[in-house]
């Protein structure tokens, strides 16, 4: 049985393999990409702009609230013809056709975004107001504050919650399975059909997310360890 | 015991400040302050709270940005204009934060960056506002702390120290952009009774070497010894003002008095 996942001519341990850094890759892209999103989300629900405010709202309102699947769905049928749409204005006439790892990222970026909105959101206001207040009046400049002391302090508060956000974006990667893209979830999926074995593989796949977690996990709390300097005693 | 030397009316002007109104939303919190400080100045604005002394010093640095009036620093008009709305806002934010380096702010919560050393709060606006290099911030930073006595504590992180110790730190911190004038705001109001000395010393050893200084305060006592002038604000209006020894002695108004008696019978 356990020679079906080794690496050899029979086994699938080579396509786990790629399967696991498929979705790493993927989950990376995704969490970085939704770290922009989840920036600019909170950015323009603190702003005094009051369409900037409606904008956002309406981003993290649709993306929370339809399914994780449908937002994938709606992507991967509706995303080459708004990027043609959009080439057409631009005097491209030809097909465009989206792989399926940028629609993955895009998708499971918004989805991201849509939670890191929040956490960052929620991160920018716990930050004292006397600690801006202290650096406006040694001179500094918006962009020397947001660098400095903003961005600094707001980490330490949105770490925890976007510890979480890695953890569910990690997990909806698997989503994009239904994509045809090659990661654990697909793999797992074809071997199961091919072998016979189902339950082989997806205790397989648990096994691989879970040190993915896991690993992942451990790297957060050093983070908010560093981080964290300075708040609980040494 | 130390008196500060009367203003002499020959220095320069440090910080005009004239008919300034501020209010928030209906509650106009200044109804057309004026006041001056010249270089070697030490103003200490005392009254009760609500009386708008605290509005009044945050003006001078824009923290709150006045609805009416003018305010010069050394010799350098702020720049003021109506933005949307009809609110006041600075004509040049540049302008506001150029000004801002030559005035150091103390605040009644210290303020420190909780995110950086005490040594690395006191060299981050000289190396990044300033562009001073950063050993030569360094060496200047580490003989400030020395000068408050917390050269020991340079390399902890602001939680790790008192509040006195806080305070000093954030003394220091305003001092390594060598102000032309210091602004104190109730620096020993958030501090346990048994911290208050150890703040109000390095604050009068600046002032006996001449800082200008202008500083909102309830310690009447202290006020008394390293006040050039004393400013009694009521309600958004400066009911008296004068050399220490009268305004806080012998006042004539009858407000001040109340408020002196109130206050000398707390001890304070």
């Amino acid at each position: 049985m356990f020679e079906l996942l080794s690496f050899g001519p029979n086994g699938w341990g080579g396509q786990l393999l790629g399967g696991a850094a498929m979705t790493v890759a993927v989950s990376l892209s995704s969490f970085a990409l939704g770290l922009v999103f989840g920036s600019l989300g909170a950015s323009a629900k603190l702003s005094r702009n009051v369409a900037l405010n409606a904008l956002a709202e309406v981003y993290t309102t649709i993306v929370r609230g339809v399914p994780e699947l449908l937002v994938i769905y709606l992507l991967f049928f509706g995303g080459g013809g708004i990027v043609m749409a959009i080439g057409r204005v631009f005097g491209y006439e030809g097909y465009i056709e989206l792989n399926a790892f940028t629609v993955g990222v895009v998708a499971v970026g918004l989805i991201s975004g849509a939670y890191s909105t929040e956490v960052i959101r929620g991160a920018v206001q716990a930050v004292p107001h006397g600690q801006i207040e202290a650096a406006r009046a040694c001179g500094m400049n918006r962009w020397l504050i947001l660098r400095r002391i903003l961005v600094p302090q707001t980490m330490r508060y949105a770490l925890p919650g976007l510890g979480n956000v890695w953890q569910l974006t990690l997990k909806d990667t698997a989503l994009i399975s239904v994509t045809a893209l090659a990661e654990i979830m697909r793999v797992a999926h074809v071997a199961a059909g091919s072998t016979r074995q189902p339950f082989l593989f997806y205790t397989t796949a648990a096994a691989l997310y879970l040190v993915l977690t896991t690993v992942s996990t451990a790297a957060f709390e050093r983070a908010e360890r560093r981080a964290n300097r300075g708040v609980r005693r040494a | 015991m130390h008196r500060h030397p009367p203003t002499n009316p020959n220095a320069p002007e440090a910080v005009i400040v004239d008919n300034l109104h501020k209010r928030f939303g209906p509650l106009e919190v200044l109804k057309g302050v004026s006041l001056t400080a010249r270089e070697g100045d030490v103003i200490t604005l005392i009254g009760s709270s609500g009386s708008g002394k605290s509005t009044l010093l945050r003006c001078i640095n824009m923290l709150e940005v006045p609805d009416e009036g003018r305010i010069v620093i050394g010799g350098e008009a702020i720049g003021l204009k109506k933005g949307r709305g009809g609110r006041t806002i600075p004509a040049d934010a540049r302008q506001v934060d150029r000004l801002r380096t030559r005035l150091g702010m103390v605040f009644q919560n210290f303020n420190l960056w909780t995110h950086m050393t005490i040594l690395e709060n006191v060299i981050e606006a000289p190396v990044h506002v300033l562009g001073v290099p950063k050993a030569e911030a360094v060496d200047r930073a580490r003989k400030l702390l020395d000068k408050v006595g917390i050269l020991a504590k340079a390399d902890s992180y602001p939680v790790q120290l008192s509040g006195g110790q806080q305070q000093r730190a954030a003394i220091a911190r305003a001092l390594a952009m060598q102000p032309k004038v210091m602004l104190f705001d109730e620096p020993t109001s958030a501090l346990d009774p048994e911290l208050v000395g150890e703040v109000l010393l390095v604050i009068r050893q600046l002032a006996e070497e001449g800082n200008t200084m202008i500083l909102v305060t309830h310690e009447m006592g202290f006020a008394r010894e390293v006040a050039s002038e004393v400013v009694f604000l009521h309600q958004g209006r400066i009911e008296e003002q004068g050399p220490p020894d009268r305004v806080l002695v012998n006042p004539e108004s009858e407000r001040v008095r109340q408020f002196l008696s109130r206050h000398l019978s707390n001890g304070g």
